[in-house]
């Protein structure tokens, strides 16, 4: 028998990077201790390119100096996977949820988050499907739509998934994409040709994707 | 609306059909297990520690393992290391306390040998343990078993 259970939708806006950090170590610290809820972020950070636990900064194509003159951020994290991007327009979601309470492992949670994007993509009309195996995250044919990066700390949840709906592209051009060199990345806006894909609509829609799954 | 609820439907069969249920994950009788799902073998102070089939099952296919350095003090219940396997990093879990005498450095070039051999080559670290008493905190094989079909079962 299911036990019924909450998911408390936070819906920021633009987040600076590391106070989106800060701000998921409290709450990853809250929900180990039943403080709160599982709790879903849906948010969007300026221009801010980051690294997984494993540091792979030989993937990132330009110094630092070219980093600052643009305006972008780089953080290093614990998270899974390898070099990103976030920016404006690209939609961002960080569940902060027990998976120890619902007994899923890493697998399992990981294909949860891509099944969320596809089915979101599909909503436009867009035919996504998940990576092959070692390339977690979603794709339109050999392009990268939606990227995922996790950290399971105690069986709480933090960092997650990133999709494009209308990103500047151009950014991604200052790094190998996930450490993936030879294939590319897309946005919805570029799949659709659809003048108008607003971040704000999305965020509506993309945490009631992320309840549907967790409830 | 009518295609949220399409989404919903969808899901909902998505829900059923990901789950993936392999029957009984391998447990070994002589080992303890901790609820955050490490193994332990003991003789006399020393104790290697490990993940278990179930845990690696879960995670799907580890590439990186991030080792604790020798010498290091660890705490049962604390993290002491993490995996990563599909994008996620997860952290292990010490089921002992102790100092770490020896890590397992094959897992720096081999780390898939935590899925195919999580009892064995795949082993973490080893540490000579303080307090033997704190095995007690741990389960059997039999309660083991029993944990990983309860937990498998809530979804």
């Amino acid at each position: 028998m299911r036990v019924a259970r909450c998911l408390e939708v936070w819906k920021m806006g633009t987040i600076n990077y590391l106070e989106s950090i800060k701000l998921q170590k409290k709450l990853v610290s809250d929900r180990k201790t039943n403080k709160i809820s599982d709790t879903l972020l849906s948010l969007q950070h300026p221009l801010t390119y980051t690294l997984g636990k494993r540091r792979t900064d030989h993937n990132m194509l330009i110094p630092m100096s070219q980093l600052k003159k643009i305006g972008a951020e780089l953080h290093y994290t614990q998270r899974g996977g390898d070099i990103t991007f976030h920016g404006p327009h690209q939609a961002i979601l960080y569940p902060i949820i027990s998976l120890r309470e619902i007994g899923l492992g890493a697998r399992n949670y990981v294909e949860k988050l891509e099944l969320t994007m596809i089915e979101l993509a599909s909503l436009y009309g867009v035919k996504a499907c998940a990576g092959q195996k070692g390339e977690t995250g979603v794709w339109v044919g050999e392009r990268k739509i939606g990227a995922i990066g996790v950290q399971i700390s105690n069986g709480i949840t933090s960092h997650g998934l990133a999709f494009n709906i209308d990103p500047d592209l151009n950014y991604f051009k200052h790094i190998v994409p996930c450490g993936i060199a030879d294939k590319g990345v897309t946005s919805l806006r570029k799949e659709t040709g659809l003048e108008k894909c607003k971040s704000q609509r999305w965020e509506g829609q993309g945490s009631f994707k992320g309840l549907q799954w967790l409830c | 609306m009518a295609s949220r609820l399409l989404w919903a439907s969808r899901a909902a069969s998505y829900l059923r059909i990901s789950v993936f249920h392999r029957g009984f994950s391998t447990v070994l009788k002589d080992l303890k297990y901790a609820d955050s799902h490490e193994w332990v073998k003991v003789n006399g102070n020393s104790a290697t520690v490990g993940i278990t089939d179930h845990a690696q099952d879960h995670l799907g296919e580890v590439v990186y393992v991030e080792l604790p350095e020798v010498g290091a003090s660890i705490t049962q219940g604390d993290s002491f290391g993490a995996v990563e396997s599909v994008k996620a990093t997860s952290d292990v879990i010490s089921p002992v306390s102790g100092e770490v005498v020896e890590v397992n450095e094959e897992l720096n070039n081999s780390p898939g040998l935590v899925n195919s051999s999580p009892y064995e080559k795949g082993w973490i670290i080893k540490v000579d343990i303080k307090d033997s008493g704190e095995l007690n905190n741990l389960m059997d094989s039999e309660k083991y078993t029993k944990f990983c079909e309860e937990e498998d079962g809530k979804h």
